[in-house]
């Protein structure tokens, strides 16, 4: 029979492929076409989230408002002062806070999004990594409700205490995009990787819970970088966050602009993570539909 | 590949691992690893040098008791699960309904959940759009519900919101996996018609099937799958009857029905 009218040849040819990358044209041209449905789905899913809850996105401010004010109490009850004014400690660990916070939402979210997928994973083909980008990009429109908070308590603190020193406008404030960037990378990488993880052990994400907790310990959020004495100071190299909260406090808080070596860092992480978590996520997804 | 074929499966094999542990842990891999223990699994040759090709428009069926390696066919040529040996050669836009209630998630409402599955099967937002009233239609369901979350709806709504969604996307190829199950004898008419207004439309069906009566009243042409390997090939009242008779359940009138 004929073929009819309106179709459009369109080959596709599946041959053996385990543990080794697909044709990689064809797969990021893919997920680079489909990209709408990762964008929707993060709006989607922020939607059904806060669907039921009577104050709903209005916890978006909240959430992360109320996580500072308990984080900045137990500082305070263990160290208080710490070299610095009370406001500007408040203000390196919020912004600090909301930028690990990005990163921890896109890893924690992105490694369940592949085994609460499952009916998706089982009847589509479609690149599987655009259900762990979805998670990074929620975790980003949820990380952009935190900067208005921010800039309220800068603002409001600078008004109660008009003597605390607080950065006015400046041109280093343009290293803000590339930090976002760098941090977004870095956890979509990783969620990338604790994704794949969590399809072969169903336990890696009760060991996700206390790796987050332990890794925001060891990242200048709740002690500032500069406090870091020796060979203590490789743990800002070591964590893959380390450099990108580094930054965050020096160009957030103090207004001052990147050296070299922070920048070197914040890339190396990011790319080191995508390129990592690419290569284990894109070799193993064709297995995915057989292990969930 | 000729230019009148939509499919074409060459000498396929699909056979994967799996493991007899009764739940895959870190602990357990770590416990395993300090005892120098290996995993103990099992290889499940689900598919087995399988050759077959469909043209354009003919509309194919597959039968075969559990675990005949039907639906791990589907899925590779879906281009889900990908071949151990040989190779699946498809040509057209495929569309696919070989889970119920796909990319539906309980709390959105019935149409944005339309938005999901279409960009999910590679629609853009314009095509959704257009379609969206179409598919709330032609699901049949009830006035406003369409609005409503869909964890509200029945089992039957939500069988026939999956398959108005796969089959509204005017695939060139379209595969589908025991859909025809969802919904009432109504709704199953109303679905044999749009299948046939698709054939007539030169588009390629697959289906795999319990309902022996849907393969006999809707295919061209049907396999019989068996513990992965096709055993036969040819007119559906033909295999019908083979597999009723490897059953061993002759021609019952119930064999025809849901099984």
């Amino acid at each position: 029979m004929p073929v009819n009218e309106n179709f459009v040849p369109k080959i596709q040819v599946f041959e053996p492929h385990r543990a080794s990358l697909p044709p990689l044209g064809p797969y990021l041209k893919e997920f680079w076409t489909r990209r709408v449905f990762a964008t929707e789905l993060a709006r989607f899913s922020d939607k059904a989230e806060y669907l039921d809850s009577r104050l709903g996105k209005v916890w978006l401010v909240l959430n992360p408002l109320l996580l500072g004010l308990i984080y900045y109490l137990v500082v305070e009850i263990i160290r208080p002062g710490g070299g610095l004014p009370g406001l500007t400690r408040l203000d390196h660990l919020l912004i600090g806070l909301f930028t690990f916070y990005f990163a921890q939402n896109c890893v924690t979210a992105g490694a369940q999004s592949i085994t609460l997928g499952g009916r998706l994973i089982l009847n589509q083909a479609f690149p599987r990594a655009l259900l762990p980008l979805s998670c990074a990009i929620q975790a980003f429109q949820q990380f952009l409700w935190t900067i208005p908070v921010y800039i309220f308590v800068l603002i409001g603190g600078k008004l109660a205490y008009p003597t605390t020193e607080v950065p006015g406008w400046t041109w280093n404030f343009l290293w803000i995009p590339f930090i976002v960037i760098c941090t977004g990378l870095t956890g979509f990488g990783l969620a990338l990787i604790f994704a794949t993880l969590n399809v072969y052990f169903r336990d890696t994400n009760k060991l996700l819970t206390y790796i987050t907790r332990i890794w925001m310990y060891l990242s200048p959020v709740l002690w500032l970088p500069s406090s870091l004495r020796g060979h203590m100071k490789i743990l800002l190299w070591v964590n893959p966050l380390g450099p990108v909260l580094n930054a965050t406090s020096r160009v957030w808080v103090s207004g001052v602009s990147l050296n070299k070596s922070t920048i070197v860092g914040c890339i190396f992480w990011a790319l080191a993570s995508i390129l990592m978590g690419g290569y284990y996520f894109i070799s193993r997804e064709r297995d995915f539909a057989i292990r969930i | 590949m000729p230019e009148d074929l939509a499919i074409r499966i060459e000498d396929l094999s699909i056979s994967y691992k799996v493991s007899l542990e009764a739940k895959r842990t870190l602990k357990n891999a770590v416990m395993r690893a300090s005892l120098k223990q290996k995993e103990r699994t099992r290889t499940i040759e689900a598919v087995k040098h399988l050759t077959l090709d469909v043209p354009h428009g003919s509309v194919l069926g597959i039968v075969g008791s559990n675990g005949a390696g039907k639906s791990t066919l589907m899925r590779c040529v879906a281009g889900i699960l990908s071949p151990t040996e040989g190779r699946v050669t498809v040509n057209g836009k495929i569309s696919t309904l070989l889970a119920l209630g796909v990319g539906f998630n309980p709390a959105l409402s019935g149409r944005d959940n339309i938005i999901l599955g279409g960009l999910a099967s590679g629609l853009n937002m314009d095509e959704i759009s257009n379609k969206t009233d179409e598919i709330a239609e032609f699901a049949a369901l009830p006035d406003g519900f369409i609005d409503l979350p869909v964890r509200t709806y029945s089992s039957g709504m939500y069988g026939r919101l999956s398959f108005a969604v796969a089959v509204s996307m005017t695939p060139d190829i379209l595969l589908l996996d025991e859909a025809l199950s969802a919904g009432d004898a109504a709704f199953k008419e109303k679905s044999f018609e749009r299948m046939r207004q698709l054939c007539a439309e030169a588009r390629t069906i697959v289906i795999v099937s319990h309902a022996l009566a849907t393969v006999t009243d809707l295919c061209d042409s049907a396999i019989w799958m068996h513990k992965g390997q096709m055993l036969s090939k040819g007119k559906p009242e033909a295999i019908v009857d083979e597999y009723l008779k490897f059953l061993n359940v002759g021609s019952l009138p119930s064999s025809y029905e849901d099984m």
